[in-house]
């Protein structure tokens, strides 16, 4: 098969499964769906790679190719196509996103069993995992706005799936409403671009930019600030970062596939794939970088002190998603897709442990409620711990390797960028320290009551299950959460989603090891060949070796400093919070970010409606303007004495039986 | 020279009026053959239509020849969807009240066939009186649509819409006659024809009042803010398989007049009065999408939530950008919204009649056992938020394009309708169709009758999303002739002030 139809096969495989699955939803019995599901996106992974076969089957001056289905608004000078474009970058996010998708697939084949939605789960998530795939693969801006929206509406499904719960629809609309306001951001970036190049179409863009732009020019500066807008909105970057906590009211394997391993990087893939508009417009993209920074740092410090178990990992997405964006704006390319890579397997596999453990809860998420899970839950524990020390990037785990390689480039950019780079240290000790607080404090210590029953084989389960959020008695008749628990020690499928990711996140720094193997940045090459950056940006051997040995120091002192404290000292952690209650408190309420978001956006909006509909329209839309009128009218109703009977309407009435005999008259006279 | 669409006009009245005759076990076929009968034949024109050919499908006779009026009807690229979708949305409705009949069926029957006849008639009509005439015809039958069939308080909102759209249809007449009068060379010359009228222009200052003489017809019609005080009392009370064409189609024939008539007739107007229209536009967007996530009517989030759509139309149409993407894209929305807001008006008639309140704040968790009704409201309420993907979205993209080419702070000011669009839409179906079950509030799915409506139209809604190119391309040439004289007298005025300026 040709290199394109194997690449529309990638796309078509879940669309299908998708379309299957609903129309299906009565006809076959439900365990059918999930293994579908299962099926149609490993069905599209294989597609992947052999895509990736074919595409390095190609000359390296022949690996982008575009393919065009048909034309979709071609119209005014706008060339709107359904086209993708086939390409190392495109290629290496294919094989991720369908590769992680179809793990993630396995694991909710047993872990969503017990629950009522279990088909519209999986068409759901078929649906994601092609509007992903759309997403990455689109050849112009109008079908990567198509697709990014699309992520969207999928993650707002899957947010809001469990929709009995409040509390889950109203991060659903959240979410939404963010991610449209990144669209919104998308749109008008592409504009400005538009204007510039007059295309829509990726490479012509890429090829015309550099005449239709000046260097730092104004318009395209604006462009590419308004694709970051679309770019953070989607990763999750701050100030538009609040949906992220929120979404985690979505089923646990929702949270590892979308909300960590590939929708929230989908910021790093647009930022890289408009490399050669960034590197025009360097401005915009040192804000990028700068933002990249702040958020990961911001979500840092909220991690530490979060309790519950979801939102500590949803925190540390945001915070390594921050290293990633940090990358790809500092023109570190390679190594930020690395990270993005590497970052999927490890959080997947830390989403997945935690649903594992929170299973075993009965739903419970609370950190505070959990402890010594780690004799009854042995295979989760062990995840967990890869998963850990993968994020706290202890050697010679992957998330060791891409974490260097985005500092170590930090610090070859030179500048200001150094002190991103030292930054990027502070943020990886932090890293360490908030992972392994959460694994000390889930797995170590007395175990609760749910551990100990589970040691002695009986999963607990709860009498009622009630909405941790508002205490509400879950609806357990329709959806979540079903009177099953699926536990990773009990499910093979869960073991095998978990046992691959866990060798995916030990071994996948494998495909680059600076002056060992860097086989992911030639395969890379052909996207980037355009990039002034992308070959100068190369550490010496020694700063590579000095950087590597201080990433696994700070990993391992924090990984040390969490010990001393959850572990070895139980009751220090209490001292500190009281002594700095005011920082504890100020990263507990999350910077306050929701309620300044509120005040100054959702309030106003909310009063101008209520004024609007209370108010205006009494006023001014019908007391001046519709009783103005009728004032009018009387008022040229009176002035024809002789025709009026002093009522309005039989004066109305009077004029279209007027215009009606008018135009009969007319009718027949003809 | 053909008969064509004289039948296709008429032939709803025809059968209505047979069915009122007819007995009253008859009526509905009657009224349902009305229907389908032009949709099959907007479908066939539809497929026959060659774009860039011009007028098609001419009937051209002399009507009163001492006016210079003329019978004169033609399908071109501007029209050719809008009729197709009128009588998509007239079948899908005669369907609907088939299935449900209301009280005097054969009489509701009769009036519809007026109203589609009328629709049709002043899409088709390519003679201005023919086009006034068609255009207060509309409001006969939605008068007595709404003062015998509505909610409480029929009648004074009846009044209310009549009196205040005649007001606008009253100056539109006045400015009609004064177009032909004023632009006729000579009594003899006198002539009402469009194409006629198009090459004969007005001095700027008799243009500039009989502009907004249209202007205003329109936009009350339409409604735009702050014309649209005769809207809400209408919505509440009108039946809604007749809200769901009225909002559908009537407020496109407003749409439509301005792309049709006044561009062409009223070049030089509309370039000096760009920009208030444009101004018109955003503030129905804003204050549009503002009512509609505030409302807790269901038929009024819609009906503010078509005030913020037509908005754009506006600001697509009066971007007049030299490429015309705004024009193409302000066309494309009209198709889409009809398409769009249509099934949605179903969707309430069933939400209404399983909750027992039209308030969405007493209703929610209805999705619990009708996930077919779930997933063609969520469809049709993605298409209305304009989620990229859907034509809804191509439209807006190219309106937004149109306007960022022609005053850049007003496409940045549209799109927060965008973003607002997506508050009022999803709150709509949380509050519907998700959460806890409300007291007093069954969760039944969708029956045959009612998926015979809705799914064919949610289908169009996918079929339209996934291929919106024909439509483009069919009235592309017609839409950038209609639009041509326009951006001249703009791009005269732009040159003009940059000569003046140094």
């Amino acid at each position: 098969m040709s290199l394109t139809t194997l690449a529309w096969l990638v796309l078509l495989f879940p669309l299908a499964g998708a379309v299957v699955i609903a129309l299906t939803w009565r006809l076959l019995p439900w365990k059918a769906h999930g293994w579908i599901g299962t099926g149609a996106i490993g069905l599209s992974f294989a597609a992947a790679v052999g895509t990736l076969i074919a595409l390095q089957g190609r000359g390296e001056e022949d690996r982008q190719v575009v393919s065009v289905a048909w034309d979709y608004a071609e119209t005014s000078g706008v060339d709107a196509q359904l086209s993708i474009l086939i390409d190392p970058l495109s290629v290496f996010m294919i094989c991720v996103v369908s590769g992680v998708s179809t793990l993630i697939h396995l694991y909710s084949v047993s872990y969503m069993a017990s629950d009522r939605g279990y088909t519209r789960f999986f068409a759901y998530l078929n649906f994601f995992v092609f509007s992903m795939l759309l997403l990455v693969l689109a050849g112009n801006f109008m079908i990567l706005i198509v697709g990014w929206a699309f992520v969207g509406a999928a993650s707002y499904f899957l947010i809001s799936f469990w929709y009995r719960r409040t509390t889950a629809t109203a991060a659903g609309i959240k979410a939404f409403v963010i991610n449209v306001l990144g669209d919104v951001g998308l749109v008008l970036g592409t504009y400005f671009i538009f204007r510039g190049t007059g295309s829509l179409d990726f490479l012509r863009t890429f090829e015309e930019a550099g005449q239709a732009f000046s260097h730092n020019d104004p318009d395209l500066v604006a462009g590419c600030l308004l694709l970051l807008v679309g770019a953070f909105a989607k990763s999750a970057q701050v100030p538009l970062h609040t949906w992220l906590p929120d979404a985690m009211e979505g089923p646990t394997p929702v949270s590892a596939l979308i909300h960590a391993a590939t929708m929230v990087t989908a910021g790093v893939y647009l930022i890289a794939r408009m490399h050669p508009l960034f590197e025009l417009a360097p401005t915009a993209a040192d804000v990028g970088a700068i933002i990249g920074c702040a958020t990961m740092l911001i979500a840092a410090s909220i991690a530490m002190v979060v309790t519950d178990l979801k939102r500590v990992i949803a925190y540390s997405t945001m915070s390594q998603i921050g290293y990633m964006v940090m990358a790809v704006s500092s023109a570190a390319y390679a190594a930020g897709l690395f990270h993005l890579m590497t970052h999927a397997f490890f959080k997947a596999l830390l989403f997945m442990a935690a649903g594992s453990v929170i299973a075993a809860m009965a739903g419970v998420q609370n950190l505070d409620r959990m402890g010594g899970f780690r004799r009854a839950m042995p295979f989760t524990f062990a995840c967990m711990v890869i998963g850990g020390l993968t994020l706290s990037g202890i050697p010679p785990l992957s998330g060791f390797f891409s974490k260097d390689e985005i500092i170590s480039l930090l610090f070859e950019r030179g500048d200001w960028h150094v002190a991103l780079g030292v930054l990027g240290y502070l943020g990886a000790l932090l890293t360490a320290i908030y992972t392994f607080r959460m694994i000390f404090r889930a797995f170590f210590g007395e175990p609760v009551p749910e551990a100990r029953e589970l040691e002695q084989g009986h999963l607990f389960h709860a009498e009622q299950h009630t909405n941790p959020a508002t205490g509400e008695v879950e609806d357990t008749d329709v959806g979540f959460p079903g009177p099953e628990h699926h536990i990773a020690e009990r499910e093979g499928t869960m073991k095998v989603a978990m046992g691959a990711l866990a060798a995916l996140a030990v071994l996948g720094g494998a495909v680059q090891i600076p002056k060992v193997n860097e086989s992911l940045h030639h395969f890379l090459e052909p996207t980037f060949h355009d990039s002034r950056l992308y070959e100068e940006l190369a550490p010496s051997g020694t700063a590579i070796w000095i950087g590597m040995g201080l990433g696994a120091t700070l990993g391992a002192l924090g990984i040390f400093i969490a010990y001393t404290l959850w572990v070895k000292r139980p009751e220090q952690p209490a001292r500190i919070r009281e002594r700095l209650a005011f920082a504890h408190d100020f990263f507990a309420h999350k910077w306050y970010f929701d309620e300044v978001i509120d005040f100054l956006v959702v309030r106003p909006f909310a009063w101008t409606g209520r004024f609007a509909a209370n108010t205006f329209e009494r006023v001014v839309v019908n007391g001046a303007l519709v009783d103005g009128t009728s004032v009018a009218v009387r008022a040229a109703s009176a002035a024809v004495r002789g025709v009026q009977s002093g009522y309005l309407r039989y004066y109305a009435a009077l004029l279209l039986v007027g215009i009606t005999g008018l135009g009969a008259y007319f009718l027949i006279s003809a | 020279m053909t008969i064509h669409l004289s039948i296709l006009i008429f032939w709803p009245l025809a059968l209505a009026v047979l069915g009122g005759l007819a007995p009253r076990r008859a009526a509905p076929v009657f009224a349902l053959v009305g229907a389908l009968v032009p949709l099959g034949y907007a479908v066939l024109m539809l497929l026959d239509f060659k774009a860039g050919g011009g007028l098609q499908y001419v009937t051209d006779d002399e009507w009163i020849a001492e006016l210079g009026v003329h019978y004169k009807l033609g399908v071109d690229g501007v029209n050719a969807w809008l009729v197709a979708l009128t009588a998509l949305l007239f079948a899908a409705s005669a369907v609907w009240l088939m299935l449900r009949p209301p009280v005097r069926a054969s009489l509701f029957a009769v009036h519809f066939g007026i109203a589609e006849t009328a629709v049709l008639g002043a899409f088709l009509a390519q003679d201005l009186a023919l086009f006034v005439l068609f255009f207060d015809l509309m409001l006969v039958p939605f008068y007595f649509l709404v003062g015998q069939w509505g909610g409480p308080d029929r009648v004074a909102a009846a009044m209310k819409m009549v009196v205040y759209t005649l007001v606008g249809s009253l100056l539109m007449l006045a400015g009609a006659a004064a177009t032909a009068v004023l632009s006729a060379r000579g009594p003899a010359e006198l002539t009402f024809v469009l194409s006629d009228l198009a090459r004969n222009p007005l001095p700027e200052s008799t243009q500039k009042w009989i502009f907004v003489t249209f202007a205003l017809a329109f936009l009350i019609k339409m409604p735009a803010f702050p014309f649209h005080g005769w809207m809400p009392d209408a919505y509440r009370t009108m039946p809604l398989p007749a809200l769901a064409v009225f909002s559908g189609v009537v407020s496109k024939v407003a749409a439509y007049g301005f792309l049709k008539l006044v561009m062409p007739l009223f070049p030089a107007a509309v370039a000096d009065f760009k920009l208030a229209l444009l101004i018109f536009g955003l503030a129905s967007i804003l204050y549009g999408s503002v009512q509609a996530f505030t409302q807790t009517n269901a038929r009024l989030i819609l009906g503010y939530s078509s005030m913020a759509q037509l908005g754009f139309i506006v600001v697509g149409l009066f971007a007049a950008d030299a490429a015309g993407a705004g024009a193409q894209g302000a066309l494309l929305q009209a198709v889409n919204h009809g398409l769009v807001v249509a099934p949605l008006f179903f969707v309430v008639a069933l939400l209404v009649e399983r909750a027992g309140t039209e308030d969405i704040t007493a209703m929610g968790g209805m999705a619990v056992r009708a996930p077919v009704l779930a997933a063609l409201f969520l469809i049709s309420a993605l298409a209305t938020l304009a989620m990229p993907g859907s034509a809804n979205f191509a439209g807006e993209f190219l309106i937004l394009l149109g306007a960022f080419e022609a005053e850049m702070a007003v496409a940045f000011v549209a799109s927060l309708g965008v973003v607002l669009a997506s508050v009022y839409a999803l709150r709509m179906y949380i509050r519907t169709m998700h959460n806890r079950l409300a007291p007093g509030v069954t969760s039944v799915d969708l029956s045959l009758r009612d998926a015979i409506v809705l799914v064919p139209l949610v289908l169009c809604i996918i079929a339209f999303a996934l291929y919106p190119q024909q439509a483009l391309r069919d009235s592309e040439p017609d839409v950038k002739a209609s639009m041509a004289p326009v951006v001249q007298a703009d791009g005269g005025a732009a040159a003009q002030t940059a000569e003046a300026t140094p």
